[in-house]
C-alpha cells in the first residue's frame, strides 16, 4: 500500500479566518498520528485579498509541498479563479455552489493583472468568465468539483448568527470528512483554536457533525489514514521555533520594530515572557522572564539590542530587509566594538518594500556585506523548523564567543513553515561561559595580547571601560595611532579564523547523500526539505542525487565546499532569488563557477514537482537556467 | 578615598568651550552623590559631546550619531539599577536622532539626556543645528539660516518627559544641583544646556547668555513638581512650564521647569508583565546550570504547541 501522502490548498479571504481553518486541519491530521507539513501564503493586506495555506500530510515527516492539490478548498469565488493551476487529475475542488455565479469581473479583491491573466486563460478556452466557467475549466484537467450549499449547512444548525463566520470550519471539516479523518480530531482542533470560548466551540463543532453527515458520493480517499504515534510534539513555525531557540539559549532581552515577517517572532515571545524552567537546579538559580521591547524604528531595535548586550544580557533582535538595511550603521559598530549582539533577518521578496509578505533569498549578500568599512561577523542560515530553534541558540552563543555581530537567516517561507519537532535535544544545549575579566581596576576592554583574537569581556555595572566607535586603545579611547589600528583590526578579523577552526564542520556545511551521485545540488536556506525529497525521488529512480547544503556563509566553509564541487559531475545551484547569490558566494571563495541554476524569485514557496522537473530538464542538457514559476 | 569621577584623559575641546562646564557639572555632581562608579554609565553619540564618555571615569560608549538615547535604553532596561547619563549635542539628539528623543518621552525609561545646545555642529565647522533661530547668521554660515529652530524644553514637554530644567554651561553650581535632581528622579529628564561655542558661534557667546538668563527659583512660588493625582493642578503646572519653555531672547529662564512623580517609569511598567523583571534582570539572570546546559523547558513553556495523537 502507498504511503498516505495527502496534498490540500485551502485558500479564502485574508481575514476570513483561513488560519483557524489551516490550524484545525493540521492539528487534526496530527491528532491522528500523521505528520504535517504547511506553508502561508498571503497579500500585505488586513482584509479581504486572497490568502492560503498549503498544506502536505505525510506518514514520514513531510519536508516540502507539492502539486497538484488533491483537495482544493475555496472559502469564496476567488480562490477558484486564483487556483487553476493547482489543479490535476483527480483534484477535488470544495466550493460553496452558491459562488457558481460569481463573476470575474466583480472580484475586485483579485489584483488586476492577475485578474487579466485568469480572463485571458477563460477566454482562450471558451469559458465563461465565472466560478462555473472556471471549474469547468478544473474539470476539463481532471479536477473533480464539490459543490457543497455552504449557506444551507450553516443555516440548518446555527440560527441567531452570520453563516459566513463558519465557512472555515466548514470547508476544513469537508475537507477532513472527505479524506477520512475521524470527526473527534477535528472537534479536539477546534477546541485548541477557539481556546476558552466555550460559546464560540459550540456552534463550529455542530458545523462540523453537519459537514461528516453528509453524503457525498464517489470522492472519499480510500484507506482513512489513522495512525495513532502517541509522541507528543511541538507544531512550530520557523518564527515560533527561533523564539523558543532564543529563549532555550539564554536570550533574555529582545527588541524589535513591527514588520513582516519577523514580528511574529517578538510576539510569540511577549507571549511567552514568563518562561517555565526544566525540574532541577533551575530552582536554586536567579531567573525571570523574557523582557521585549518594541522600539520606535529598526534604528532603535538593533542599538538598544546592543547596548542591553553591554551589560550581559544575552540580546537580540529580528526584522526583515527594510528594517535590516536600516540596520547596517550598528551592526558595523557591533563589528568594530566587538558585541554580541543577534540579528535575525527574516528574507522576504525584495528589493525596496518588494513583496512584503512573500518569500525571497535575495539578502545573502547582503547580510554579508552589511554596514560601512571591514569588520569581522557571523552569517548562519536554517532550513526547516528544527533548524530554526538550534540556530537561534547557535547564534547566541557565538555571538558569546566571538564577541560580535551573528547574523541569523531565516527565509519569509521558513518563517510561516508549520512542521512538528518530536523532541527537543536540552542534554546537549549548552550555553557558551564567555571569558568574563575579573582583575580589577585597569580593564582592557581590548586587550591586543590574545591569540586568538578574543579579548576578555566585562559588563557596564561590573567594570570601568570605554568604548567608542572610532578606532581604539586597549582601554577603548579614541586612537588614530597607525600601529594600534593595525593590530585591533588584526585581532578583530584573528576571531574570525578562530571561529571556523573551531565552529564543527556540520553545523556549517553539509553532504547529504549519495558519494557517487551523478547530480549534485547546492542550495540552502528552506529549499533544504525540498531538495531532499526531489534528490530522494530521482534516487529511487535510478538516479543517484546528493545535496550540498549551507549553512554558514561567514565564515564560509571553502575547503569543504571546493572539496565536493571538485568531486562533482553535474552540479545545479537552486535558490529563491535571481543572481543565485550563494553561488556568486561560492565562487568568491572557492573560484568555482556553478554553471546550472534553478531560480526562483515571483515571492512563492518552491514546490517539489516543479523542482523535479526543472532538475530533469538541465540533466537532459537542453537549458542551464530554470525559473520556476508555481503559486497563485 | 573618593572615586575620581574624571577619567586621566586630556580633553581636546577649544579653549573657551562651554562643554568643560558640563563635565565639571558631571563630575560634580557624580562626586556630591557619592555613587558607586559601577552604579553609572555615560552614553553619547557623535560630535564634540559624544568626546564626553571618554573624560568620565565611569563605563562608557561613544556611539553613532543620533542613536545614544537606544543603545542608553538598552543599557539600562538590560539592567534597570544602572544610572544611565546621556551626553549628546544639539544635532544630535534633535536633529539626526530627533525620533529616539520623542520616544523617550513616551518610555520614560530613566534617561538623564543632558542636552549640549550651542546651535551650531562644531566638529564638521560650524552649520546650523535645530536649535537655530530661523535667519539667524553666525560667522561660519554663508547665508542666514533657513530653518526654524526646534524648542527642547516645549518638545521634551510634548514628548512626555517627566524631568524637564535647563542650565547655563557656566554656571556649574546651578547645572551640578540639576543633575542631582534629575539623576534622583527615577523616570527620564532632559537638561537642556546653553553653552557657547567659542569657534563657530560668534552670536550666543558666553556674554550673550549672561545677560539674558534667570532662575525660575528666583521666583519663591516656583513649584515645578507634580507629586500627586490632582489633574487640575498637574495641567496648570505643564502649562506653566510650557508658557515658560516660550521665553527667549530678552530673558532665558533656567532651572527645573517640570517634574512629574506621578508618571511610572518604563522599568515600573515592565515589572508588571515580565516576571521578576526587576528583581532578576536581564542583566542579572543565571542562564544556564552549572554544567552549562539550558534551564528552559520547551515543551512546557510553549504547551499551547504541544500536539499529541489521540
Amino acid at each position: 500500500m502507498p504511503e498516505t501522502d495527502i496534498s490540500i490548498v485551502i485558500g479564502g479571504p485574508q481575514g476570513g479566518g483561513i488560519d483557524a481553518s489551516a490550524n484545525m486541519i493540521g492539528r487534526a491530521f496530527a491528532y491522528s498520528g500523521l505528520n504535517v507539513i504547511s506553508v502561508r501564503e498571503f497579500h500585505s493586506n488586513i482584509k479581504g485579498r486572497h490568502s492560503y495555506v498549503h498544506l502536505r500530510v505525510r506518514e514520514s515527516v513531510p519536508r516540502s509541498l507539492k502539486y497538484p492539490a488533491d483537495v482544493l478548498v475555496a472559502l469564496d469565488p476567488d480562490t477558484i479563479f486564483e487556483h487553476f493551476e493547482d489543479v490535476g487529475p483527480g483534484t477535488k475542488i470544495v466550493y460553496d455552489s452558491g459562488f457558481e455565479k460569481s463573476d470575474l469581473t466583480q472580484a475586485r479583491m483579485i489584483m488586476r493583472d492577475t485578474s487579466k491573466r485568469i480572463r485571458e486563460r477563460l477566454e482562450k478556452t471558451g469559458h465563461p468568465l465565472t466560478v462555473k466557467g472556471m471549474l469547468e475549466a478544473m474539470k476539463e484537467k481532471g479536477g473533480r468539483p464539490v459543490g457543497i450549499s455552504f449557506d444551507e449547512i450553516i443555516s440548518a444548525v446555527i440560527k441567531d448568527s452570520t453563516v459566513s463566520r463558519y465557512y472555515n470550519t466548514l470547508g476544513a471539516a469537508i475537507t477532513l470528512s472527505l479524506i477520512g479523518i475521524p470527526q473527534d480530531y477535528i472537534i479536539e482542533a477546534i477546541k485548541y483554536v477557539f481556546g476558552s470560548k466555550e460559546n464560540v466551540i459550540a456552534p463550529n463543532v455542530e458545523v462540523v457533525k453537519a459537514a461528516y453527515n453528509l453524503l457525498i458520493p464517489d470522492v472519499n480517499i480510500d484507506d482513512p489514514p489513522v495512525k495513532p504515534n502517541k509522541v507528543p510534539k511541538l507544531m512550530l513555525t520557523g518564527n515560533d521555533a527561533a523564539a523558543l531557540g532564543k529563549l532555550m539559549g539564554g536570550l533574555r532581552f529582545q527588541t524589535y520594530y513591527p514588520i513582516t515577517p519577523a514580528s511574529d517572532e517578538s510576539a510569540i515571545m511577549e507571549e511567552h515572557e514568563d518562561i517555565k524552567w526544566l525540574e532541577g537546579e533551575s530552582s536554586t538559580l536567579a531567573k525571570g522572564g523574557v523582557t521585549v521591547i518594541q522600539a520606535e524604528d529598526e534604528l532603535s531595535a538593533i542599538t538598544m539590542a546592543s547596548g542591553g548586550a553591554l551589560t550581559g544580557a544575552r540580546s537580540s533582535t529580528a526584522t526583515s530587509g527594510p528594517g535590516f538595511s536600516l540596520m547596517a550603521e550598528a551592526i558595523s559598530f557591533a563589528g568594530m566594538d566587538e558585541i554580541p549582539v543577534v540579528i535575525t533577518l527574516y528574507q522576504r521578496g525584495g528589493p525596496s518594500t518588494g513583496l512584503p509578505t512573500r518569500n525571497g533569498q535575495s539578502d545573502l549578500l547582503f547580510a554579508l556585506n552589511t554596514g560601512h568599512g571591514e569588520f569581522p561577523r557571523i552569517v548562519i542560515s536554517s532550513g526547516d523548523v528544527e533548524e530554526c530553534l538550534y540556530d537561534a541558540v547557535h547564534s547566541l552563543n557565538y555571538a558569546q564567543r566571538y564577541q560580535m555581530p551573528v547574523i541569523h537567516l531565516i527565509d519569509k517561507n521558513l518563517a510561516n513553515t508549520t512542521q512538528l519537532v518530536e523532541k527537543v535535544d536540552t542534554e546537549n544545549m549548552k550555553l557558551d561561559k564567555p571569558d568574563v575579566y575579573t582583575g580589577g581596576p585597569g580593564f582592557k576592554r581590548y586587550d591586543l595580547e590574545t591569540e586568538n583574537g578574543i579579548s576578555k569581556i566585562g559588563y557596564f555595572g561590573k567594570e570601568i571601560f570605554w568604548m567608542t566607535g572610532d578606532e581604539h586603545d586597549e582601554l577603548g579611547h579614541v586612537t588614530e595611532d597607525p600601529d594600534i589600528r593595525d593590530r585591533q583590526m588584526e585581532k578583530r578579523f584573528r576571531k574570525l579564523e578562530t571561529a571556523a577552526k573551531e565552529i564543527p564542520i556540520e553545523d556549517r556545511v553539509q553532504l547529504l547523500g549519495a558519494k557517487d551521485a551523478e547530480v549534485t545540488l547546492v542550495t540552502w536556506g528552506s529549499q533544504k526539505g525540498i531538495a531532499l525529497d526531489v534528490a530522494e525521488k530521482f534516487t529511487a529512480g535510478g538516479t543517484k542525487v546528493r545535496i550540498l547544503y549551507l549553512k554558514m556563509f561567514e565564515p564560509f566553509p571553502s575547503e569543504f565546499v571546493i572539496k565536493v564541487l571538485n568531486e562533482s559531475k553535474l552540479v545545479i545551484d537552486i535558490e529563491s532569488n535571481m543572481l543565485s547569490q550563494a553561488a556568486k558566494v561560492i565562487r568568491m571563495n572557492t573560484g568555482y563557477e556553478i554553471e546550472n541554476h534553478i531560480i526562483k524569485y515571483n515571492g512563492r514557496h518552491i514546490t517539489e514537482d516543479e523542482l523535479y522537473e526543472g532538475v530533469e530538464k538541465i540533466m537532459k542538457g537542453s537549458v542551464k537556467k530554470v525559473v520556476l514559476k508555481n503559486g497563485a | 578615598m573618593a572615586h575620581n569621577f574624571r577619567s586621566d584623559v586630556p580633553i581636546d575641546w577649544c579653549p573657551g568651550c562651554g562643554d568643560f562646564g558640563i563635565v565639571t557639572g558631571i563630575t560634580q555632581a557624580l562626586t556630591e552623590l557619592d555613587l558607586d562608579p559601577n552604579e553609572v554609565a555615560v552614553v553619547s553619540g557623535i560630535g564634540c559631546s559624544g568626546k564626553t564618555p571618554h573624560y568620565l571615569n565611569i563605563a562608557g560608549v561613544h556611539t553613532l550619531h543620533g542613536r545614544s538615547i537606544p543603545y542608553a535604553a538598552g543599557v539600562k532596561l538590560s539592567n534597570p539599577g544602572l544610572k544611565v547619563l546621556v551626553t549628546g549635542g544639539d544635532g544630535d539628539l534633535l536633529s539626526i536622532g530627533a525620533g529616539h528623543f520623542v520616544a523617550e518621552g513616551r518610555r520614560n525609561a530613566g534617561l538623564k539626556i543632558i542636552l549640549y545646545d550651542n546651535e551650531v555642529y562644531g566638529l564638521t565647522k560650524g552649520q546650523a543645528a535645530p536649535t537655530m533661530a530661523l535667519g539667524m547668521k553666525t560667522k561660519s554660515l554663508a547665508r542666514p539660516n533657513i530653518l526654524s529652530k526646534i524648542n527642547p524644553i516645549a518638545l521634551a514637554l510634548a514628548a512626555g518627559y517627566t524631568f524637564v530644567a535647563r542650565g547655563f554651561s557656566f554656571d556649574t553650581k546651578q547645572l551640578k544641583e540639576i543633575i542631582k535632581k534629575a539623576i534622583a528622579h527615577e523616570g527620564s529628564a532632559l537638561i537642556d544646556v546653553l553653552q557657547p561655542c567659542p569657534t563657530y558661534n560668534n552670536i550666543n557667546s558666553m556674554d550673550w547668555y549672561r545677560q539674558r538668563v534667570y532662575k525660575l527659583d528666583e521666583d519663591k512660588s516656583w513649584d515645578p513638581v507634580i507629586s500627586t493625582n490632582d489633574e487640575k493642578a498637574a495641567l496648570e503646572k505643564y502649562q506653566k512650564a510650557y508658557a515658560k519653555s516660550l521665553e527667549w531672547e530678552e530673558r532665558i529662564p533656567t532651572g527645573i521647569f517640570y517634574q512629574n512623580l506621578t508618571i511610572p517609569s518604563f522599568t515600573k511598567r515592565l515589572d508588571k508583565v515580565v516576571p521578576n523583571y526587576l528583581k532578576n534582570p536581564p542583566a542579572k539572570q543565571q542562564i544556564a546550570d552549572s554544567t552549562g546546559h539550558t534551564i528552559v523547558d520547551p515543551f512546557n513553556t510553549f504547551s499551547e504547541k504541544v500536539v499529541e495523537a489521540l
